[in-house]
């Protein structure tokens, strides 16, 4: 089997990660009597995943340049809060706030950027800093007070009532996706031939899209089948789930197809290298950390459009999930090694423990303790699963 | 140099009659936990107000949420020469020996608002017990059966325990009668709003949105369970809270929120002013009109407290809080909607 994987290119952790989901998932519905594999929990955990989904994608590429953000909760904060005065106190309408939520978001990333990259101040100490300062700007942007109301129209973010883009949208996105599939794999069989490399196995690319065909028509099946209340119409995708989809699409292509990808993995797998092979490190530190702050901005508006109101305590101890989202997922602590896969897979595993067990009516005391011991079954499974083979 | 002498000269009868002055005036040293929250300045003005109408000096020291701060705070106010203590622990435990100082010195001591579990501190706060038992009596009133759902607060703050405890005490009896059954009862971990939110979801979830009320601890939960219920088609749902925030009060005018338990910030500080000056002036503590015996901490010991009552704003009496200038009437009733609440009209 391990020869076949090899043939097929499929990264054995992502399988590894996706198996061990399914035995997450199927658990948790035989315990909950079919309720959490229902279309209406599924549509639930995908929205209550995108928050984290979305910081997570950041934090990868943070990771893997060796750095560490503790300040993405309290940023969540901060920019939500911004987002949510200019709305409720400003009269902004929800474009203009959101946008502008996450140019807060950029610049705050950026002011801590260039303290790591060019006053050379650890990520660990820079953002453990911007975890106090934001919280405490959180705070002062409406001295503690809840903000509402925010303006109309702006639900469509949190994937609530107004919320999803409805069933034939869903469909038609459904199907361009597919079709995106099937023309980069084909793309790739193409260049691969033209290049002199030798093509993978028909069998294997054929797997790759009748699997990546399954998903995304299970999903948009999915989340079409839940309704709105009363008037019953499918909701389809919820929006918050296309801005994670968005998001974590742009991370992989970054990390994976562009220059600054690739310098990111250089200089957080070897920092000397990487100067010495000419790589403007501070540049590239600063705009990773850009990317971060601008994501945990994006994650602001969703959260406050789901809440409906900017509270000052939004994101609290988030940057934790985030964290561990990326962990699970197979970044690797000790940089030069990403998976925004695996980092999307990490956030849903989470959310699903969070999900399931309150489901069952567990007490936070109870999913505190499963939530940490799969945090570290997890990685050990990732760990055990490199040491068998090393190349992978 | 030489100028220097004169002026002091000059000074000296002045500040020869300041012992005088000092034994005429009751000094009264307040320790603020941290002014970073608005709340406690609205405390500090109603406290500071009533200290000035009877003539007595206020002095004061921000802790900045340190509690190791708020100890030499305290040991500060005690050197300047304050007749009586009012304390607003940011760790009730860790005070103790600042108190014990000041107790040594036999300097009255009032624990504002959090409870400073020492035999011989008076405690003036609000009664969180009550708070829940409005709640409960709110919620009920609009739905006296059917399926209920407890949201409550931090499972670290004993706050959370006492509001649910009065929750509880009014509807024992409903439940045990078969009236009520509960579907849901969580805590949520730092009073989050956005947790609160995903609990509800998946509560309403679990019981197919079966659910006729949520009894909830806090206005800032409330706003992620109200978020909740309006995403499952169910606003209106009857749903508790506390705190008077005005996004809470602007969903209470709507009919989002049955009640808001709000404590005047105000009526707390007035108070307390008054009980230090009633024991500066060496009244003993049962002595002061309305005081009892609170033993309800975590660690059960007996302390002399006022405890206030708070005040039930429901759709019907917004009234309270507008006319206490609160909340501006323009921003409780901005596009209220067709059926205004009587303090909308």
């Amino acid at each position: 089997l391990n020869e076949r994987l090899r043939a097929a290119e499929l990264d054995p952790r992502l399988l590894g990660m996706g198996a061990a989901l399914a035995l997450v998932w199927i658990g948790l519905d035989l315990a909950s009597g079919g309720l959490f594999l229902a279309p209406r929990n599924l549509y639930n955990l995908a929205v209550q995943s995108s928050v984290v989904g979305v910081m997570a994608c950041g934090m990868v590429l943070v990771i893997t340049a060796r750095h560490i953000d503790l300040s993405v909760g309290s940023l969540l904060g901060f920019a939500g809060m911004c987002v949510a005065s200019l709305q409720a106190e400003a009269g902004f309408g929800w474009p203009a706030a959101s946008l502008a939520g996450i140019a807060v978001g950029a610049l705050a990333g950026a002011l801590q950027g260039w303290w790591v990259a060019y006053r050379g101040v650890p990520a660990f100490v820079v953002s453990l800093a911007g975890l106090l300062v934001y919280r405490g700007a959180a705070y002062l942007v409406s001295d503690g007070r809840t903000l509402t109301p925010l303006a109309p129209g702006f639900g469509v973010l949190g994937g609530g009532v107004q919320g999803s883009i409805g069933a034939s949208a869903s469909v038609a996105l459904g199907g361009a996706a597919a079709a995106a599939v099937v023309f980069a794999i084909l793309r790739g069989r193409r260049a691969r031939a033209r290049n002199g490399f030798e093509p993978r196995p028909p069998w294997a690319d054929a797997l790759r899209i009748a699997t990546a065909l399954a998903a995304i028509a299970a999903f948009v099946a999915v989340m079409n089948a839940h309704a709105q209340p009363k008037s019953g119409v499918s909701r389809g995708i919820p929006v918050p789930v296309l801005l994670w989809i968005a998001s974590g699409l742009g991370a992989a292509l970054v990390l994976r197809a562009t220059r600054f990808g690739r310098y990111v993995t250089a200089i957080g797998g070897n920092l000397d290298a990487a100067i010495r092979a000419g790589i403007e490190v501070r540049r590239v530190t600063l705009g990773v950390f850009v990317a971060m702050g601008s994501l945990a901005a994006l994650a602001s508006v969703v959260t406050t459009a789901r809440l409906g109101a900017g509270a000052s305590s939004m994101g609290t101890l988030a940057e934790l999930s985030v964290i561990a989202a990326a962990v699970i997922g197979g970044t690797s602590l000790g940089g030069g090694r990403g998976s925004v896969g695996g980092a999307v897979l990490g956030a849903v595993l989470m959310q699903s423990l969070e999900n399931g067990m309150l489901l069952l009516g567990a007490s936070s005391a109870i999913r505190q303790i499963a939530i940490g011991v799969v945090l570290v079954l997890a990685v050990w499974v990732d760990v055990a699963a490199r040491r068998r083979s090393p190349d992978a | 140099m030489h100028r220097a002498f004169w002026l002091v000269l000059a000074l000296w009868p002045a500040t020869a009659l300041w012992p005088a002055m000092a034994q005429a005036e009751v000094v009264v040293g307040v320790s603020w936990s941290n002014f970073q929250e608005e709340r406690w300045k609205t405390d500090e003005a109603a406290l500071r107000g009533v200290l000035e109408e009877r003539g007595a000096r206020y002095l004061s020291a921000d802790a900045q949420s340190s509690s190791e701060k708020q100890i030499s705070d305290v040991e500060t106010l005690i050197a300047r020469g304050s007749d009586v203590l009012v304390v607003l622990a940011q760790d009730a435990d860790a005070i103790s020996p600042a108190i014990a100082l000041a107790r040594a010195e036999g300097i009255p001591v009032v624990g504002y608002d959090r409870l400073i579990e020492i035999p011989g501190v008076f405690y003036v706060s609000f009664d969180n017990v009550e708070v829940g038992r409005i709640q409960a009596r709110e919620v009920l009133r609009v739905r006296p059966r059917g399926r209920y759902v407890f949201i409550k607060g931090s499972p670290t703050d004993p706050n959370s325990d006492f509001v649910h405890g009065g929750q509880l005490e009014v509807l024992r009896p409903e439940i045990d009668a078969g009236r009520i059954e509960v579907v849901g009862d969580q805590y949520v971990d730092g009073w989050l709003p956005e947790l609160a939110q995903r609990i509800a979801e998946q509560i309403l979830t679990a019981n197919a949105d079966r659910v006729d009320a949520v009894v909830c601890s806090n206005d800032g939960m409330a706003g992620g369970v109200a978020a909740a219920l309006r995403s499952a088609g169910l606003e209106g749902t009857p749903l508790s809270g506390q705190d008077g925030d005005h996004a809470a009060l602007i969903r209470v005018a709507r009919g989002l929120q049955t009640v808001s338990v709000w404590k005047d910030a105000r009526a707390l500080g007035r108070r307390a002013a008054e009980v230090a000056l009633l024991l500066a002036a060496g009244t003993p503590p049962t002595g002061i009109p309305g005081a009892g015996v609170f033993r309800s901490g975590p660690r059960g010991v007996a302390v002399d407290a006022i405890l206030l009552e708070p005040t039930a704003v429901t759709r019907d009496r917004l009234d309270v809080v507008v006319d206490a200038g609160w909340i501006p009437r323009a921003t409780l009733c901005r596009d209220v909607g067709g059926d205004p609440p009587p303090a909308c009209r």
